[in-house]
């Protein structure tokens, strides 16, 4: 039986449906979240399914029930909230904070039992936080405070914990940390969690299902594998000048016009240097990559011109020749440093081609090994030991392009 | 680190120390005067045995029913500050920021600037009273009937705010036309005072103050919860919309109580709370609330010793007194404090 379920759900304030024909069924110990942009409703969803808000149409149930005819004690033993508002709750320890969970347990002065301390001290070693017990909550680093008020919520022994966006604010070690102890509270003591999230990552990577939100209705519902593909995303946020890659499990910025540079990678090799290229303006031409590669998901994530090879294929003439005229449209040339093997021992002619064209390559590999692979055309091959060493020369070439340019240009004015 | 933590174990001792203060204070105000009452002649007096009468009177009709006053006015007024501050959230919130003293400012100018015009000749305390009460519980259940309606707890600050405005207003109107003999009184008045209780008064202010400051302190539980907001507090099963009518309700009371009797006391309200928050390094409330009692009623204790001694045999308005000690207080307090309220 769905521990919380919705049907025909609408929110809203004021009789104004915000989303609306929601239907979500959650079972026990899962992991639900909400995604959307900003202003789609996740939070008006959220308040609802925690009865902060009266539903607008349709209701919601918890465990068979309609959450408007709990009653608010017993609603408060059933579900806890974490909500994103900042809290500024004065002199109070973070003991004190995690402690009032217990609210719905103690008796009319709130007086705590012995049990009640070790139900709370228990939640605060759950999320790591048993070392700040004594402190004030005021206190606390954002992430730090987000664990205390998980810590909260526990301590009110729900079988729910609805939580509005708990990893916003917080860096990327909490974050992780968040989800990961939102994870064992569902593994481990079977609570089923729901929350809004904006990162789709750590959506797909954490959560049984995702409910998609966006201008107030729902674009789909289903687990994260299956519905957040390249489009869902695209279209979920709006976004055009990025794409979201199911495999790599994030976003990669679109490339766009520029100098156009030609990479020649592998065995990814190349990925971190797209985004390099990317990130200083350069439009990327990319060859020959085998479609198993790293490098090519990478690469057609971030809309390169990618010449590929089937995968476990030995790189046949006609990639290459697409490549070898590709290349030619090329501004500069750069070899990532690919490791050379039998599959792909054509990107090595590749490059001999190219340099008894004349052209020159700049390479990020041991100067060493690329004259025993390419050969001995010394003055052609520019050594780049870092990264940076390559950006550097690659603007400072573009520079002198541009220099050139002008001089010949003043030339034939004169 | 662990700065909470030796605050928690200071704290009974603090409670204490508060405490015996509050019994020095009260004890010197009965003693100490324009005529001054030795120590055995004070035992003599309160245990029925003196045998002066000039000491029987000055103690049993004078200064006793003051010292009482302050000490349940002083109480009243800073818990009625801590609930309101709790509730709002806000910590500059004080017990007149719903209304509550101008309303009662309100009528009382209407019965000593207009009165006459009305055809009230004599002006009794008892009338005076009466009427400053009639105009604080009118402004309380009109904000008890605005709070139940309310979403957002802010609107009904900011309707308070606008209450007092429009009651001040009128009252300045009639200050406008008022003559010269009424208006120095009526300014006296809207100063605050302990001096006068009758023993009637003072039964009443006791009765009532004990039982809401007993009510306030049952609502502990839920106060606590509301520190986190409202949203939080009602998800762990607090019944907000009762708890606002009960806090408003028990607030403006404490206020409209000693409002009536003592006229407007300034500052205890706004600093009592946040005094003993600052020395006692907590928020929870089953501790501030007693807390806050034993510290309203010392300090207003101590500043109506200051007002009639000072400058003797003039006394000085006791809303003067207060602030002139209280607020270099608490700015020291706060200048010390790494920890926001």
């Amino acid at each position: 039986m769905s521990i919380i379920q919705t049907r025909k759900l609408a929110v809203g304030y004021g009789g104004r449906t915000v989303v609306g024909d929601i239907n979500l069924a959650a079972l026990k110990g899962q992991l639900i979240c909400l995604l959307g942009p900003n202003g789609s409703g996740k939070s008006t969803i959220i308040r609802s399914l925690a009865g902060l808000l009266a539903p607008v149409g349709g209701s919601v149930f918890l465990k068979g029930q309609p959450l408007h005819r709990i009653e608010s004690k017993e609603l408060s033993r059933m579900m806890a909230l974490v909500l994103t508002e900042r809290l500024s709750p004065g002199l109070i320890t973070v003991f004190d904070v995690a402690a009032m969970g217990r609210y719905p347990h103690t008796d009319f002065f709130g007086r705590f039992s012995e049990e009640d301390k070790r139900k709370t001290r228990e939640a605060l070693c759950l999320v790591n936080a048993e070392n700040l017990a004594e402190r004030y909550f005021t206190e606390l680093s954002d992430g730090e405070k987000q664990k205390v008020l998980i810590a909260r919520a526990l301590v009110q022994e729900p079988e729910v914990i609805i939580l509005d966006e708990p990893t916003s604010h917080l860096d990327v070690k909490h974050r992780l940390e968040v989800m990961k102890i939102l994870r064992q509270l569902t593994k481990e003591k079977g609570i089923t969690v729901i929350l809004s999230l904006h990162e789709i990552d750590l959506a797909l990577k954490s959560c049984e299902l995702a409910l998609l939100v966006k201008n107030g209705k729902i674009l789909a519902y289903g687990t994260p594998e299956e519905i957040l593909s390249e489009e869902t995303v695209a279209d979920l946020y709006g976004i055009d000048s990025a794409h979201f890659s199911n495999c790599l499990g994030g976003i990669e910025l679109k490339n766009s016009g520029g100098a156009s540079s030609f990479v020649l990678a592998g065995a990814g090799s190349g990925a971190p240097l797209y985004r390099l290229l990317n990130k200083h303006g350069f439009s990327i031409m990319t060859g020959v990559i085998h479609e198993n590669d790293i490098d090519y998901h990478v690469g057609t994530a971030i809309r390169a011109a990618v010449i590929s090879e089937k995968p476990f294929e030995e790189i046949r003439k006609s990639a290459l020749n697409k490549a070898v005229s590709l290349s030619a449209q090329a501004d500069c040339i750069i070899d990532a440093g690919f490791p050379a093997g039998t599959l792909n021992k054509l990107n090595v002619d590749l490059a001999r081609r190219l340099l008894a064209q004349d052209k020159t390559i700049y390479s990020l590999r041991d100067p060493e090994e690329a004259r025993k692979l390419f050969g001995t055309n010394e003055g052609q091959l520019v050594f780049c030991p870092t990264t940076v060493d390559l950006m550097e020369k690659l603007k400072s070439r573009e520079a002198g392009v541009i220099e050139q340019q002008t001089a010949s240009k003043a030339v034939c004015n004169a | 680190m662990n700065l909470s933590g030796c605050f928690r174990s200071k704290i009974p001792f603090l409670l204490v120390l508060f405490g015996l203060l509050l019994i020095l204070f009260f004890i010197l105000n009965i003693m100490i005067g324009s005529v001054m009452i030795p120590w055995k002649d004070l035992c003599k007096v309160l245990m029925h045995q003196g045998n002066d009468p000039v000491y029987n009177s000055i103690i049993w009709d004078i200064r006793l029913p003051r010292a009482l006053a302050a000490i349940f006015g002083g109480a009243a007024l800073a818990v009625s500050g801590l609930l309101l501050q709790v509730f709002f959230r806000n910590p500059i919130v004080d017990p007149y920021v719903l209304g509550v003293s101008s309303g009662a400012t309100l009528i009382v100018a209407i019965l000593m600037l207009a009165g006459y015009t009305f055809g009230i000749m004599m002006i009794s305390p008892f009338l005076l009273s009466g009427a400053a009460l009639a105009g604080a519980l009118g402004v309380v259940m009109l904000i008890v009937a605005i709070s139940a309606r309310v979403k957002q707890l802010v609107t009904l600050l900011v309707i308070g705010l606008m209450i007092g405005y429009l009651c001040s207003a009128c009252s300045n109107i009639l200050i406008a036309f008022a003559e010269k003999e009424n208006l120095h009184n009526f300014v006296l008045w809207t100063l605050g005072s302990f001096s006068g209780f009758s023993w009637d008064e003072v039964g009443i202010l006791t009765a009532a103050g004990t039982v809401l400051l007993g009510a306030s302190y049952l609502l502990c539980k839920p106060l606590n919860a509301l520190l986190l907001g409202e949203d939080y507090a009602q998800s762990m099963g607090v019944n907000i919309k009762k708890l606002r009518i009960f806090i408003v309700l028990i607030s403006s009371a404490l206020t409209a109580l000693i409002t009536a009797f003592a006229g407007p006391v300034a500052f205890i309200g706004l600093a009592g709370p946040h005094l003993a928050r600052l020395t006692l390094g907590t928020s929870e409330n089953k501790i501030l609330i007693p807390a806050t009692i034993l510290l309203g009623a010392m300090i207003t204790t101590f500043c109506d010793f200051l007002a009639r001694m000072a400058f003797s045999p003039i006394e000085l308005p006791i809303s003067a007194v207060t602030s002139f000690i209280g607020a270099p207080i608490v700015i020291a307090l706060l200048m010390k404090r790494r920890t926001s309220l």
